[in-house]
């Protein structure tokens, strides 16, 4: 899927415009605009707007936070796109420092959704201050474009090289403080994995869906596990009627695992996703995992995660994390690291 | 003076086998006829929260789940099956089931023993300029052919300490204190 010259042919994109998972009036469609010159830019085929447009109001596609996968096949047939962008806005604060955090993936259509690239990236205008200050972005503007420029970047080069999305490994202090593992997960076998967006029981809304993405990024990093798009995840919970009160029932997740093929659910739930503005408080993230085995519908594992910003930091904020995605977003591959170990 | 050291020493072994009883454990209860290493599976019920913050009971109970599989003795329900489980039982009050409740309970999520749970603190507590957060728990286990209580036990971690009054330090994190809590209790339950 990935073009490596100009003579090949390049796979065209629907990039579809953003799902505002901020819960701010963010300037979607300028984020989205910038995003397109980008891609273009990096000599991205993009598919034209109007077709897209028209494609959109046609089948009435509202929420672009994933796609199912008839739309996903549809979108092929009627437009020839091969693969389609997914953008969400996790957080879009212009007050001082401002911050940005965006989660995107290229999902392939057609017959078969698979997640062919998926990156993220969390700026904080005071993330690396310098001496005197000189450090600081003080635009929202700037800090936007520096976002967009890292996804961008990314996805060309997996484009052009078919480059791994490069992930710092999870350090020490994200590690969960409470975990459990059973033998009964092979290091040896490849599982296919569906992630079911966590169970909110924070005060942030979207706090469930984020940690979902954040699971899904890094999952998609081991080569032992193969995760399912969330769009047919979605469609899947929406189509059966799948009410989680207070979490997943075992015959919901005999259903997931009967409809998907999936050997594994990961779910849980998150207690605490506090962003901020300014400067004066630190990012909160608590939550917990479980990943629930098909064939004995046991929990093989179960993990609670509490972590606060300043975790670990004695000397001048050295090593304190300012936003809550990067810090989620070190959480998670910390349990993943164990999950996968 | 010489003459009243036998009384002096009267006074003192009692005040000493006073003070040996008081470190007995009062707040834990273990049933003698039950077979405890029969318990395999257990259903966490939510817990009755008693304070202010309205999440309390469930974080508390994450945490209590969480740290009982940890311990590879005992497993522990996923909250949606348990929560499956008490509405097709038609449990009106899952913090306080009834014994028969908790009959039907089993025989659907087929569990062994069922935990129920009553948070009387969470939270941060002050004392003049000083603050902490502190925790009291009690919790219950109820065999589940039966309904009957076999095992109780509780906890109270956190507070203002010697240093947070000096320094001002604001205590121990919440989510240590409540793992601190739940570790104590989960002591009494396997020593």
């Amino acid at each position: 899927m990935s073009g490596s010259g100009a003579d090949e042919k390049q796979i065209h994109i629907a990039v579809l415009p953003l799902d505002n998972m901020s819960r701010t009036a963010a300037p979607l469609k300028e984020i989205r605009q910038l995003l397109l010159d980008g891609l273009r830019q990096q000599g991205i085929a993009v598919l034209n707007e109007e077709i897209l447009e028209s494609f959109m109001l046609r089948h009435r596609l509202r929420y672009t936070g994933s796609i199912n996968m008839m739309e996903a096949q549809t979108l092929k047939e009627e437009t020839g796109a091969e693969a389609v962008l997914i953008t969400s806005l996790e957080l879009y604060d212009e007050i001082y420092p401002p911050k940005v955090a965006l989660m995107s993936r290229l999902v392939s259509t057609g017959d078969n959704q698979i997640i062919l690239w998926m990156d993220s990236i969390g700026l904080a205008g005071d993330d690396s201050p310098g001496i005197l200050g000189l450090g600081l972005i003080k635009d929202p503007q700037t800090l936007l474009k520096k976002a967009l420029q890292h996804l961008t970047g990314s996805l060309t080069g997996y484009l052009s090289d078919n480059r791994e999305v490069a992930i710092e490994k999870g350090r020490r202090k994200f590690k969960p403080k409470i975990s459990y593992q059973s033998p009964v997960i092979a290091s040896d076998m490849k599982y296919t994995i569906a992630v079911i967006p966590l169970f909110n029981r924070s005060g942030r809304k979207y706090a469930g869906d984020i940690m979902m993405l954040h699971f899904v990024k890094h999952l998609r990093a081991f080569k032992y596990f193969n995760v399912i798009e969330p769009g047919i995840v979605r469609q899947s919970l929406l189509r059966w009627r799948v009410i989680m009160y207070e979490g997943l029932s075992l015959a919901n997740t005999d259903l997931i695992f009967g409809r998907l093929d999936a050997d594994l659910i990961l779910t849980g739930m998150v207690m605490d996703y506090q962003d901020y503005h300014g400067f004066s408080i630190k990012p909160k993230v608590v939550f917990s995992t479980q990943l629930i085995e098909r064939k004995s519908r046991e929990v093989v594992w179960s993990s609670n995660s509490n972590n606060k910003g300043d975790d670990g930091v004695f000397f001048f904020d050295w090593g304190s994390v300012n936003m809550t995605h990067t810090m989620a977003s070190q959480m998670v591959r910390s349990v993943v690291e164990m999950i996968a170990e | 003076m010489w003459k009243n050291i036998p009384d002096i020493m009267n006074i003192l072994l009692s005040l000493i086998l006073i003070s040996l009883a008081s470190c007995a454990s009062p707040d834990t209860y273990y049933d003698p006829n039950m077979d405890f290493a029969a318990v395999k599976t257990v259903a966490v019920m939510p817990f009755a929260n008693l304070t202010n913050d309205k999440q309390a009971g469930e974080r508390v109970r994450d945490v209590f789940t969480n740290i009982l599989l940890s311990t590879g003795e005992i497993y522990a329900l996923p909250p949606g099956e348990v929560a499956r489980g008490f509405l097709r039982a038609g449990i009106a009050d899952p913090t306080a089931p009834s014994a028969e409740e908790i009959v039907k309970l089993a025989g659907i999520t087929r569990v062994d023993a069922v935990f129920t749970g009553v948070l009387r603190e969470y939270g941060e507590i002050r004392s003049g300029t000083a603050s902490g957060n502190i925790i009291s728990l009690s919790l219950q286990m109820i065999e589940a052919q039966t309904g009957k209580v076999v095992w109780t036990a509780s906890s109270t971690k956190g507070g203002i300490r010697m240093r947070d009054r000096l320094f001002g330090t604001g205590g121990k994190p919440m989510n240590d204190v409540t793992e601190e809590a739940v570790n104590d209790i989960l002591k009494k339950l396997f020593q």
